[in-house]
C-alpha cells in the first residue's frame, strides 16, 4: 500500500523566488499530518500542487500512487480539500451548495445528509450561507471535502478567522475525522496548538524548504530534556549550574537547563534545587520544561512571529 | 457535461445575474408604455417593436452582456470559488463551457423577453388609451426573426466581455472595456466601420442595406463561436494562482 501523499523534490518557483525547494514528504494512511510554518513559508503552494492547482517547476507528487501532474484527475479523485477561500455561493443554502458539488462528483444524493451529519449541521442546512457564521461555513467546507469519501483530506488552515468557541468545534472535528471517516488529513496551519492537539504526524516548512517531518510523539520523545527553574537571580543561578558542566541559558528571571537525554530530569532537578539552596539563591519554582510541538518548532526553524494559538478554555 | 450546465443553472437561482436578466427588458417595456401614453397619434406595431429592438440592440443589449458577464464572472470570483471547482476530478474546460452556455441561454431568453415584454407594454398603455391602437398586423415571426439576429450578430461582444470577466477577477477590465465599447458603439453609430465593430454588430442588425445586415451577422456569430472556444480553451489551461 503506497502512502497517501508522497513528493519527491517537489519544487515551485514564482520568477526569481523559489517558493517551494524541493519537499520531499510522506504521509502514511490514516494520518493526521500537520503541516507547519510561518506564513509565506510554502505551505498553500505545496496543497496547490498535490490540488493539481499549480504545476510544480519540478520534482514529483504522487496521491494514493498517482501521479498528480500525470494524471490530475485520477489523482482528485482520492482528495477532498478546504482551501483558505471557502468559495461558497451565498444566495445559496448551505445543503444547496453541498448539492451543486455532489452533482459535479456524480455521488449519490445520500452523501449530502451524511456529510451534513458528520459536521452537526442538519439544522442549519437549509439556512442561506449569507446567513452563516465564520465557523458554520467552515464546517460546511469541512463537510463538502467529505462528499464522496475520499480517502485524503487537505484542509488549509481550518481554523483560520473561527472565534474560540469555533476552534474548539473545529478541533473537535478534525480529532474525529480519521476515526469517523478513515480518511488520511493533511491539515495546514500556523497554530502550534492547533497542530499539537490535532496531529499524530508533523512536517514543518521553513522558506520552501521540508525542514523536519515524523510522528510528533517519536519528534517530542527526541527533543533534549530540559529544566525550568524561576529564580530571584537568575544569571548567578545560570552560572552556578553552568559551572557544573550543563547548559544553562538565564532569561526572563528564568534559567533554562538543558540535561543529557536519558538523564533523569526529577533527581536533576532536586540536586540543582539543593545546590541553589546552599549557594543563598532563591528557587521559588523548579519543573522539567514540558516537550512540546513549539520546542521541536524553535529547534528546527528558529525563532520568528509563528502565532501561538489563542487561549480557549 | 449536463452535470456542469445544471450546477450553472441552479447557482443562478436568487443570483443578482438573474435579477439583471428580468430588469433589463422590463426597462424597456416600461419606457414603451410611458411613451405610448403620451403619444397622440397611433403607430404601427413594426414601429414599436422596432423601438424596443434599437433600444436593445444599441444601449441595452451591450449594458446587459457586460453586466451579466461580470456578475456571473464574479460568482466564483468574489467567494474564489475557481479553486475549489478547478481541484474537483473533472475537466476543467465543462467548467467554463457550462458558464458560457448558461450566459448565452440567459441572453438568449433576455432576447426573446424584449419584444414578448414591449407587445405587453403596448397592450397594456391600450387599455389606458384605447385610442391608440396600433395600426397594421402583428408580425410575430419578423419581430422574433429581428431578436434572433441581434442575438446571435451579439456573441462575439459576449464572448469578448465574457472571456475578460472569467480571466480578471476584478470587475474594471470587464465594465471598462463594456461601458467603452458601448460608449464608441453609441457615438460613431454612423460610421460605416461600425459593422467591423463587436459592440455595433447587433444595431447593423436594423439597417436597410443588406451587406450591413450580412456582414455584421457572419462576423458577429462566427467570430463570436471561435473567440468562445478560444476562451474555454485559455482559461482551462491557465494557472489560478
Amino acid at each position: 500500500m503506497p502512502p497517501t501523499i508522497e513528493t519527491q523534490g517537489l519544487t515551485r518557483r514564482f520568477g526569481r523566488h523559489l517558493a517551494v525547494d524541493a519537499v520531499s514528504m510522506t504521509v502514511p494512511e490514516r494520518a493526521v499530518y500537520g503541516f507547519l510554518g510561518r506564513n509565506g513559508a510554502g505551505k498553500t503552494t505545496t496543497l496547490k500542487m498535490l490540488l493539481g492547482l499549480i504545476h510544480p517547476s519540478g520534482g514529483t507528487a504522487r496521491i494514493c500512487g498517482v501521479d498528480v501532474v500525470r494524471d490530475r484527475r485520477a489523482a482528485a479523485r482520492n482528495i477532498g480539500s478546504l482551501l483558505e477561500a471557502h468559495g461558497f455561493y451565498v444566495n445559496l443554502t448551505g445543503r444547496e451548495n453541498l448539492d451543486l458539488t455532489r452533482t459535479l462528483l456524480g455521488v449519490a444524493a445520500t452523501e449530502v445528509d451524511r456529510v451534513l451529519e458528520v459536521v452537526e449541521m442538519q439544522e442549519n442546512a437549509r439556512r442561506r450561507v449569507s446567513d452563516y457564521s465564520l465557523g458554520m461555513r467552515q464546517r460546511l467546507g469541512l463537510a463538502r471535502s467529505m462528499l464522496g469519501a475520499p480517502p485524503l483530506l487537505i484542509l488549509d488552515e481550518p481554523t483560520n478567522g473561527l472565534d474560540p468557541d469555533g476552534i474548539v468545534d473545529m478541533r473537535r472535528f478534525l480529532k474525529q475525522l480519521p476515526d469517523r471517516t478513515g480518511a488520511t488529513v493533511l491539515l495546514s496551519s500556523h497554530l502550534l496548538g492547533e497542530l499539537e492537539q490535532t496531529a499524530s504526524h508533523i512536517g514543518i516548512l521553513s522558506e520552501g524548504r521540508l525542514v523536519l517531518e515524523g510522528e510528533l510523539s517519536r519528534l517530542k520523545a527526541a527533543l533534549t530534556p530540559e529544566i525550568e527553574i524561576g529564580t530571584d537571580d537568575a544569571p548567578r543561578a545560570a552560572a552556578l549550574i553552568a559551572a557544573r558542566g550543563v547548559e544553562a541559558i538565564a532569561s526572563d528571571g528564568r534559567v533554562i537547563v538543558r540535561i543529557k537525554p536519558g538523564e533523569d530530569a526529577r533527581a536533576e532537578a532536586g540536586q540543582l534545587n539543593r545546590m541553589l539552596n546552599e549557594a543563598s539563591v532563591a528557587v521559588f519554582a523548579i519543573g522539567a520544561r514540558p516537550r512540546t510541538l513549539e520546542g521541536i518548532y524553535r529547534k528546527v526553524a528558529g525563532p520568528g512571529p509563528l502565532t501561538r494559538q489563542p487561549e480557549t478554555v | 457535461m449536463l452535470a456542469s450546465l445544471q450546477v450553472e443553472f441552479r447557482k443562478l437561482n436568487r443570483s443578482l445575474a438573474a435579477v439583471l436578466a428580468v430588469i433589463a427588458p422590463t426597462l424597456i417595456a416600461i419606457f414603451l408604455f410611458f411613451m405610448l401614453l403620451r403619444d397622440k397619434n397611433p403607430k404601427d406595431w413594426g414601429e414599436w417593436m422596432s423601438t424596443a429592438a434599437g433600444i436593445w440592440a444599441f444601449f441595452m443589449l451591450p449594458m446587459s452582456v457586460t453586466a451579466l458577464t461580470a456578475l456571473v464572472a464574479h460568482m466564483e470570483h468574489g467567494p474564489k470559488s475557481w479553486d475549489h471547482l478547478r481541484a474537483l476530478p473533472i475537466p476543467r474546460w465543462r467548467h467554463y463551457a457550462a458558464k458560457a452556455v448558461s450566459v448565452l441561454t440567459v441572453i438568449a431568453l433576455m432576447s426573446i423577453a424584449v419584444p414578448v415584454m414591449a407587445w405587453a407594454a403596448v397592450s397594456l398603455g391600450l387599455m389606458i388609451r384605447p385610442d391608440l391602437e396600433p395600426i397594421g398586423p402583428f408580425e410575430i415571426g419578423r419581430y422574433a426573426g429581428l431578436a434572433g439576429q441581434m442575438y446571435l450578430s451579439g456573441l462575439l461582444l459576449t464572448a469578448i466581455q465574457l472571456w475578460t470577466a472569467l480571466r480578471f477577477s476584478s470587475f474594471v477590465p470587464a465594465l471598462g472595456i463594456g461601458i467603452g465599447g458601448t460608449f464608441f458603439s453609441v457615438v460613431a453609430t454612423s460610421a460605416k466601420q461600425g459593422v467591423f465593430f463587436p459592440w455595433q454588430m447587433p444595431v447593423n442588425m436594423l439597417a436597410t442595406e443588406a451587406w450591413r445586415v450580412s456582414t455584421a451577422l457572419g462576423l458577429g456569430c462566427g467570430l463570436g463561436l471561435v473567440v468562445l472556444i478560444l476562451a474555454v480553451a485559455h482559461l482551462s489551461r491557465r494557472e489560478v494562482l
